[in-house]
């Protein structure tokens, strides 16, 4: 049979933004692979050497569209080692929250997306709804539905607002019940299963060598996660466990385990909401004014040369580090050079070598169910 | 309930490292220390200042002794202004995770706090300053670990540090027919549009001139 490639983008439903899949086929049998990347490369690390550190954060909230909160909170913690800002106890629980806030949302934007790709518009649809919940809280917070511009060196923006908290515990008690309602939706679905199962095997020890991280690697049993690997905020003091799965095969996880990991992965951050919300320091139905210092403390605002600073966090498709040199412009007070370490932009090319092997109709299901992004692939 | 890796166990993991890095590479100009982290919880990471020639030998040391399995981050850095042997500088991050294959209908859950030896992740740093020049180079790590192939791609395309070695390097974020040299994050480009008086003086941009104009690009 002659083989031939096809191209597969940029624009593609199974792409979930811009780029190029070129798959080779014999058949319907994919033989080889080529991701092609780079169709919205903004240059952040370049604009960001002309800003200083404050004015950065919105440009990483902007890194990803669908995952802001983490990513800015992910670029403050390596601005923080920089210039040596503390941060009080109540601005990590606020951080905290927002960011699982922002996993939720944004695991639910993966789960919409994903839907319709396997044949399951009304997943698109539910979860849209629910979605929008957790971005009206979001909006609460920061101010906007999508880029918040929350969190600050040295503290966040802004205080909960009063009401926030029985709000916010209101809406997770029914998405707890939803979280069933998806699972009694999908598990019982044959189409989903048929799609998924035995579908797109990694191994552990492949996605590691990789660079592939997050819930990824966690679908394959291993509950590796940044956030008791090298922590960061006050996940030690709330009540969760890292979500991990059992893959069914010695090749190791296939896309069912990757859905049913980000399932329980929502159950954990809706878990860790609820208890990080009564352990609040300060209380949750206080609001201090903006710039107190149980929100937020002075940091400096210039970085000597030599100074380096460096985050790794784990955003919610794994891994997102920041590198941070000082000593840029004006005396120190942009950077000399910030460098982003994007999960996706690795897991990407490491997908596509995936499929080798399968069929050209498991590509949607194997590329969806590794969550890609691509403003944060391309930067 | 929630978890962490300690500061002692993480300390400890560290120094351990280093103690074994400082007695493989006593005397090749290849410095190893203890360092911490200045945010959140003061974490430590080790952090290596290797040389180009020495860079593979390190590399493989750390990979198959020290179980660092992870390369996450490879950034080049350009300084134009630095002295004779610092002209470019490349670090690389890398983590040690405890992550390994597991049976069928099993899976691995490791408790923070009871994590010993090699088990214990740790942040290694490693940072290879190169001379002054128009051709930075260091040895791939590509063939090492898998995940550095498509990092070092990054690097070449925006830093233009060049990797000795790499198979199938091409661009990735930059255009594909990008003029060869262009490396945007070379400091010798200037963004256009920074000046902030600039800005408001003519916010709809039509006086303005590129701050680089007349040069070659």
């Amino acid at each position: 049979m002659a083989q031939m490639w096809i191209t597969m983008g940029p624009q593609h439903p199974m792409t979930h933004g811009l780029w190029t899949l070129r798959v080779k086929v014999d058949g319907e049998t994919i033989v080889d692979t080529d991701a092609e990347l780079g169709y919205i490369h903004r240059g952040v690390e370049k604009i960001c050497e002309s800003r200083d550190f404050t004015q950065i954060t919105p440009y990483c909230d902007r890194l990803c569209y669908v995952s802001a909160m983490t990513w800015a909170n992910s670029y403050i913690y390596a601005a923080e080692d920089l210039l040596e800002a503390e941060v009080p106890e109540r601005a990590e629980f606020i951080r905290l929250i927002s960011a699982e806030l922002q996993r939720l949302a944004s695991h639910l934007m993966w789960l919409g997306a994903f839907g319709p790709d396997i044949g399951s518009l009304t997943l698109m649809t539910w979860c849209m709804r629910d979605r929008e919940m957790f971005l009206d809280l979001l909006q609460e917070l920061g101010g906007s539905r999508m880029h918040y511009n929350y969190p600050r060196i040295g503290g966040v923006k802004r205080d909960i607002p009063i009401g926030f908290a029985d709000r916010m515990i209101a809406k997770i008690k029914l998405f707890e019940r939803r979280i069933e309602e998806y699972e009694m939706l999908l598990d019982e679905s044959t189409i989903w299963l048929v799609r998924l199962q035995g579908v797109g095997y990694t191994k552990a020890e492949d996605m590691v060598d990789a660079g592939v991280s997050g819930p990824n690697v966690r679908a394959a049993g291993v509950n590796y996660d940044v956030r008791w690997a090298h922590p960061y905020s006050v996940y030690d003091q709330v009540d969760w466990e890292p979500a991990v799965e059992k893959p069914t095969s010695v090749k190791g996880a296939d896309c069912y385990d990757r859905y049913r990991v980000r399932m329980e992965e929502m159950r954990q951050s809706s878990k860790m909401i609820l208890d990080a919300i009564e352990k609040i320091p300060g209380g949750k139905n206080t609001n201090y004014s903006t710039g107190d210092e149980m929100i937020l403390t002075k940091a400096p605002t210039r970085a000597p040369e030599g100074a380096t600073g460096f985050s790794n966090y784990e955003c919610t498709r794994g891994a997102s580090q920041f590198f941070i040199k000082g000593g840029g412009e004006g005396r120190g007070k942009n950077p000399y050079r910030l460098s982003i370490r994007s999960p996706m932009f690795i897991t990407i090319p490491f997908v596509a070598d995936t499929m080798i092997g399968y069929k050209i109709a498991d590509i949607p299901a194997i590329m969806g169910s590794f969550d890609p992004c691509i403003g944060e692939t391309d930067r | 309930m929630g978890m962490r890796v300690t500061l002692e166990q993480s300390s400890s993991a560290a120094e351990s490292c280093v103690a074994v890095l400082k007695e493989r590479f006593s005397g090749s100009g290849i410095e190893s220390t203890v360092e911490h982290h200045s945010n959140a919880f003061k974490m430590p990471f080790v952090r290596i200042h290797a040389t180009p020639q020495h860079w593979l030998a390190v590399a493989k040391f750390m990979k198959y002794d020290l179980s660092v399995n992870y390369c996450s981050m490879v950034t080049g850095t350009h300084f134009p202004d630095g002295p004779a042997e610092r002209g470019w500088e490349v670090a690389y991050h890398m983590m040690r995770m405890p992550v390994s294959n597991v049976k069928p209908h099993t899976n691995t859950t490791h408790v923070a706090e009871n994590l010993s030896g090699s088990d214990i992740p740790l942040e290694f740093e490693v940072l290879i300053a190169l001379e002054q020049g128009d051709e930075p180079t260091v040895p791939s790590i590509q063939k090492i670990w898998v995940g550095a192939d498509w990092n070092e791609k990054e690097t070449w395309d925006l830093v233009g540090i060049n990797f000795e070695g790499h198979e199938n390097m091409h661009r990735v974020l930059n255009p594909h027919d990008s003029p060869e040299q262009f490396h945007p994050l070379q400091k010798q480009h200037k963004l256009r549009y920074h000046g902030y008086n600039e800005m408001y003086d003519d916010p709809q941009g039509f006086g303005r001139k590129p701050a680089d104009e007349g040069r070659n690009k």
